[in-house]
């Protein structure tokens, strides 16, 4: 079909509102001062600082190694856990989706905290094993122990996506194999993830941008040892000359947005000849689970093993902490419990506003946001041109902007740019920052969804006499409705966490619990950062209990 | 005037060309079919007349009205055209009753209530779906589901009726059934229709002109029996029925019939296209005018039965010689053994 | 005692104090105050930057609006660069920004002011000030809390327990096995704060780059939070953490007994949250207002004993109080100025260097 006006549209709209804050960061870095200072003039001087320092070239191959790292943990990992849970009769698969997602709505800083309580060096894991073995078998505060707690908690990443495309794979063709002879792991390795390969592909180029982007974790787990990374590495440079440099920051920017635009041209180029979506064969044809037969418990221990790891470990560091009063070595827990932290949560001002507006932005916010996404999704539906290349790479890359730059550059937008300047200090601001990073991830939730309706349902509709919006009125968006909630569900969860990118644009009426955690975090009050991350994770779970509960499923 | 008139219409996909320049008329209460291999254009030609795919150049008109026209900038979107489509998979929506799918074309058109069940109430009657209104696309076989597919398409009264292969998702036997029906009912409304299909029996069981196209072109167009009985080209002659084929050489020409020559046989045919001494020829017979004979005689080859397959209304024999491998049908079963074959001249056309 | 408790007493204390009566001025300001309460009455709204957390900030705040309860205080708590950038961008383009900014980041509210973003207050309570803890009349401490060593009690054995900085960089040394990689200090290439406290022990202590030193080769760990550092300290995974504000450490001591607090006795630095009003203040007058009250009696007294944000007056009496400083530190006591000396160490160059110096000195084994 042509390129509709309408579509022209959205992919400008689009092009807008993520051009105008790397735009603005791609400016900075050509100047030596800040971009609204009078004397800033351009140059390249901040390029030739930054790439000449080693710590940046250090940090840079640090990055570069965990991404990659991350990538390949996650992503075989995720494929298989999303095999077993969907394709085959593994135990208790049904209670297990929603707490594989665990790690993705956790915020980082507490995650790399739970992980610190529970197996650092005086953790009382580490301190159970080193009373059984003599000494504890892991350092936490390693490259290699930040490669693999961070490529365990991206794996419902990998997991979530690749789930959604085996959901919708026909199921004779896994059936054709097992006729062929194929045992379920040659089902699984030679027809199945293959053939949610274009999946497994955008989820680890994803993982590999977030691995970038990675700020909580490496700030906590990775600083004792000095060990550096980007984000951290950018950490330094607000300091190194006395004022945060923006120039210098901006170029770390670009060089990550530099690094990561050749991925999605390298995802594109992997995909260009298999086919972007699994296309939906005999719609309701119910899959019968694959027998996984005696590895039926194996499988199920390499599941409960990732568990344990990536959501047992950290969340009960987490919850134990938020009952003692102190911990670690030569404390005996029974004597330290206490509830004060609740009681005195109960009295932090802003409290329940913050937990309000958590809410309000996670639904409500959320809602708005799968809105935009499912329209934009709508408008670049089943276009083969090169707007819809466009749309590719620009929706990624806000993804590579590092959540410190992407909320400096926020905040200047609502300030510089006059008409959003009024909406600056309400949740607007915030909600379209988090709308605007997350545009990718919620995208392709939803253009998966959207290529599950067979077109000729929606040219059925066209033919008899309805024009494009109302096809999507009547036909499109009904049939997806599922796929829609279960969008919204995990806009939900991921709004909820999400601080670092409205940091600059949250006020006294705006707070979130994200930004109160940091701001406990500033005095050092852990205590009750725990209770309130163990509210967070309550609250989080209770939305996700219900809504599972009323039938929404995670997946189209 | 026709009803529906396609000229010169180009369409690229990719680099390659799925339409070539093709031009059809259809006339009021025609019914044409599309036939053709898949890959042919025939499906890309009945979207280009929906309006669901753009031609890179040519002009469609329905009526007096212009829908496509590249070389003007012309293009009417498909909800504008008001035609109907009946698609293979008959894409009925899962999420909506029997009623309300055939509803729907009469609700864009802002059709009062009471008309609304009136003339859905017709058409689900007409089309023996009375008492299914209330069901939902799962809860219906697949010939029910075929033909809400069509009552959706016909409810609203559509100029020309698109059809895309509207039987091929049925068993067999109702397949058979289905073509007679839908044949009966488009007579019986008068309806203009466009008919897509791989199989040309279908074709011309329903069609009062069959087109045939062949990579993006028209091979050759007619009646049914023109089609069959007369075509202009080895293709359209290989595609219209089920043939034996002998390759040879033309070595003898004499008043319309020349004589085939291949390996380990000679033997004369009707000439259908013109063709040279020496050259080489393709001979086409119908497997019904192939006849196992008694003794030898002209046009006759002795060739080995080899077997027999029993096709419930008529056997069909295997015969070979040489590397030349005939089918012929008969009545009974035959042992394997040496057997003499009649090609009639008339029926052994040469290409 | 929980934070509960804490403002349910400040509740009876505050219920002793009157609120300002209509057309009042604070006990002996001058008469010519109603005028400046009177054109925040008109403004009706403060704006705060602070990078004190709001939990501590929230007596305050409530007792300053029981005082003008026509003031509706937004109260906004950044980190200290958090609040330098926002307050630079909003300031250059032109939008609203806070009317008053109070921040622990003392060099970056000097480069604040010596960049010509500060207006001139004379405030009522001047004269209650020492001289070092006011610039120009722009600038002004608001507090004087001692940088301590915090340790592990239940851990660190009482010979171990350093007394001053020399003590402390002679136990590095001498018990290298006991503090091999459980002391902790700021990253000073990180932290704005760490870097600012070095600079401030060299200057104070020539001999501070030993102690550097024997913290590089305990194997050290750095920090940018002091959180972090004191929940380390608590647990065990190190013994001590040098360079902490006095206030966090009384805060957290308050909860968990196994922090001890150590005053080093050879010299104790004491930092100052300075709080000054931008020329691009929307409500100049009810940042007044708020200025003057922090620095009153009444605003010290309760930071003092409610906050427990060390009290700058010499006045005030409680639990943190420059008085009980004084009493038990003397002279060793060293406030850092609130001066543009702070700025000495911004340029670049200078700077860098120091930094190198730390990395040589510090990060090296």
């Amino acid at each position: 079909m042509r390129a509709h006006p309408v579509r022209l549209a959205a992919v400008a709209a689009v092009a807008v509102v993520v051009l105008a804050p790397l735009g603005l960061v791609l400016y900075q870095s050509l100047l030596n001062a800040p971009f609204f200072a009078p004397g800033a003039g351009l140059g390249l001087a901040a390029y030739r600082f930054v790439l000449a320092d080693p710590d940046f070239r250090g940090a840079f191959a640090t990055s570069a190694l965990i991404a990659f790292g991350m990538v390949g943990i996650a992503m075989p990992l995720g494929g298989v856990l999303a095999f077993l849970v969907v394709r085959t009769d593994l135990p208790g698969r049904r209670w297990m989706e929603p707490l594989l997602l665990v790690p993705i709505f956790l915020s980082p800083v507490v995650l790399a905290f739970g992980y610190v309580v529970a197996v650092g060096p005086v953790g009382f894991f580490s301190l159970w094993l080193k009373a059984l073995l003599g000494a504890v078998p892991w350092n936490l505060y390693s490259t290699a122990g930040l490669i693999v707690i961070a490529g365990l908690t991206h794996v419902p990443h990998v997991y979530l996506y690749t789930a959604s495309a085996l959901k919708s794979l026909n199921p004779e063709l896994e059936e054709a194999a097992r006729t062929a002879g194929a045992g379920v792991w040659r089902v699984a390795l030679g027809v199945s993830l293959p053939l949610v390969a274009p999946a497994l592909v955008f989820s680890g180029v994803l993982v590999f941008f977030l691995g970038f982007e990675l700020f909580g974790l490496p700030l906590v787990l990775g600083d004792p040892a000095g060990i550096l990374v980007l984000t951290t590495y950018l950490y330094k440079l607000t300091n190194l000359l006395g004022t945060p440099s923006y120039h210098l920051m901006a170029v770390v920017a670009v060089s990550i947005i530099a690094v990561t635009l050749p991925l999605v041209y390298l995802q594109r180029h992997l995909l260009r000849t298999a086919s972007r979506y699994v296309t939906v064969g005999g719609k309701g044809l119910a899959a019968r689970p694959l027998p996984l037969g005696r590895y039926r418990w194996v499988a199920l221990a390499l599941v409960l093993a990732w568990l344990t790891v990536t959501v047992i470990v950290p969340l009960s560091g987490v919850a134990l902490r938020s009952v003692v009063r102190t911990w670690g070595e030569g404390v005996r827990v029974a004597e330290v419990l206490t509830l004060d932290h609740f009681h005195e949560l109960m009295e932090y001002p802003n409290l329940v506003r913050g937990i309000v507006n958590t809410l309000l932005i996670g639904t409500l916010g959320g809602a708005l946001a799968v809105a935009a996404y499912a329209g934009l999704a709508l408008t670049s539906h089943r276009w083969q041109a090169r707007g819809a290349v466009l749309l590719d790479y620009l929706v990624m890359t806000p993804r590579a902007l590092p959540g410190l730059i992407a909320g400096l550059a926020f905040l200047w937008i609502f300030l510089f740019f006059k008409p959003l300047t009024p909406l600056r200090s309400t949740l607007f601001s915030l909600w379209l920052a988090y709308t605007v990073v997350w545009v990718a991830y919620g995208l392709r939730l939803i253009s998966a969804a959207l290529y599950q309706v067979g077109p000729e349902l929606e040219e059925a509709a066209r033919v008899a006499g309805a024009g494009q919006m109302r096809v999507y009125r009547d036909v499109t968006l009904p049939l997806v409705r599922f796929g829609l909630l279960g969008s919204w569900l995990l806009i939900f969860m991921i709004f909820c966490r999400e601080y670092s990118t409205g940091v600059y644009l949250l006020g006294p009426n705006t707070e979130v619990i994200g930004s109160l955690i940091v701001s406990l975090w500033g005095t050092g009050a852990l205590d009750l950062i725990a209770a309130l991350s163990v509210i967070n994770v309550l609250l989080i779970g209770a939305g996700l209990a219900v809504a599972l509960r009323l039938g929404v499923r995670l997946h189209a | 005037m026709p009803e529906l008139a396609v000229e010169q219409v180009v369409k690229r996909l990719g680099g390659t060309e799925v339409l070539k320049g093709v031009s059809l008329a259809l006339m009021r209460g025609e019914v044409v079919a599309l036939l053709g291999h898949s890959g042919s254009g025939k499906t890309t030609l009945l979207r280009s007349v929906a309006g669901l795919e753009t031609p890179d150049a040519g002009r469609i008109t329905l009526g007096d009205r212009v829908v496509f026209d590249a070389g003007r900038g012309i293009e009417v979107p498909p909800e504008q055209r008001g035609l109907g489509f009946v698609f293979q998979s008959y894409a009925l929506w899962p999420n909506r009753r029997v009623f309300d799918t055939v509803a729907y074309g009469l609700i864009l058109r802002r059709a009062g209530e009471d008309e609304i069940r009136r003339r859905v109430g017709e058409v689900l009657e007409r089309l023996g779906l009375a008492a299914l209104g209330d069901r939902y696309p799962h809860q219906l076989s697949g010939g029910q589901q075929q033909r809400v597919a069509l009552a959706r398409a016909l409810v609203y009264q559509p100029p020309v009726l698109l059809l895309d292969e509207p039987l091929s998702n049925l068993d067999a036997k109702l397949r058979e059934e289905a073509r007679s029906w839908l044949r009966q009912l488009i007579r019986q409304l008068n309806l203009s229709a466009l008919y897509v299909t791989h199989d040309q029996v279908e074709a011309m069981a329903v069609a009062d002109r069959v087109l045939l196209l062949r990579d993006g072109r028209i091979e050759q167009e007619g009646t049914p029996q023109d089609m069959y009985e007369r075509p202009s080209s080895a293709v359209t002659a290989d595609f219209m029925g089920t043939n034996n084929r002998l390759s040879g050489r033309l070595t003898a020409v004499q008043e319309g019939r020349g004589r085939l020559e291949g390996e380990g046989f000679g033997l004369w045919g009707t000439l259908f296209s013109p063709i040279g001494v020496g050259a080489p020829a393709t001979g086409f017979i119908r497997l019904e005018r192939t006849r196992l004979a008694e003794g030898p005689g002209e046009n006759r080859l002795a060739m080995r039965l080899e077997t027999s397959l029993y096709l419930g209304e008529r056997w069909e024999y295997l015969l070979t010689r040489g590397d030349l491998r005939v089918r012929a049908w008969g009545r009974s079963a035959l042992p394997p053994g040496d057997r003499w074959v009649e090609f009639p001249p008339e029926d052994l056309w040469l290409f | 005692m929980t934070r509960r408790r804490w403002i349910l007493a400040l509740a009876a204390t505050v219920a002793l104090v009157p609120g300002l009566a209509p057309g009042q001025v604070p006990e002996g300001y001058p008469a010519a105050y109603k005028e400046i309460v009177a054109a925040a009455r008109k403004e009706g709204k403060l704006v705060v930057y602070a990078t004190t957390d709001s939990a501590s900030a929230e007596p305050l705040v409530k007792d300053f609006k029981s005082l003008y309860p026509f003031l509706q205080v937004e109260y906004n708590d950044l980190n200290s660069t958090e609040l330098y950038n926002r307050f630079i961008s909003e300031a250059a383009a032109g939008a609203g920004t806070g009317d008053l900014l109070w921040s622990s980041a003392m060099d970056l509210q000097m480069k604040l002011d010596a960049d010509g973003y500060a207006q001139v207050y004379e405030s009522a309570e001047i004269t209650h000030l020492p001289a070092w803890s006011v610039a120009d009349k722009r600038a002004y401490g608001t507090t004087l809390e001692p940088l301590v060593i915090v340790y592990n009690k239940r851990l660190l054995p009482a010979d171990a327990v350093p007394q001053s900085h020399a003590d402390l960089a002679r136990l590095l040394k001498e018990k290298a096995q006991l503090f091999k990689g459980k002391a902790a200090m700021y990253d000073a290439e990180k932290s704005g704060v760490g870097f600012m406290l070095i600079t401030q022990d060299f200057l104070n202590w020539p001999q501070f780059w030993d102690l550097a030193a024997a913290f590089g080769k305990s194997g050290a760990k750095y920090y940018t939070s002091a959180g972090a550092m004191m929940e380390k300290v608590a647990s065990g995974e190190h013994l001590l953490a040098y360079n902490i504000f006095g206030s966090y450490a009384l805060l957290r001591q308050r909860k968990d007994p196994t922090i001890g607090i150590l005053y080093p006795k050879d010299y104790t630095l004491g930092m100052s949250r300075i709080a000054f009003i931008p020329k691009a203040a929307r409500h100049p007058n009810a940042a007044k207002l708020f200025l003057d009250y922090l620095l009153s009696r009444r605003g010290q007294n309760l930071m003092a004993n409610q906050s427990l944000l060390h009290s700058v007056r010499g006045d005030v009496e409680g639990v943190a109080t420059a008085a009980t400083l004084t009493k038990e530190l003397g002279d060793k006591l060293k406030p850092i100025p609130v001066s543009s000396k702070l700025l000495e160490y911004l340029e670049p160059a200078k700077r860098l260097e120091v930094l190198n110096k730390w990395k040589q000195t510090a990060r090296s084994q």
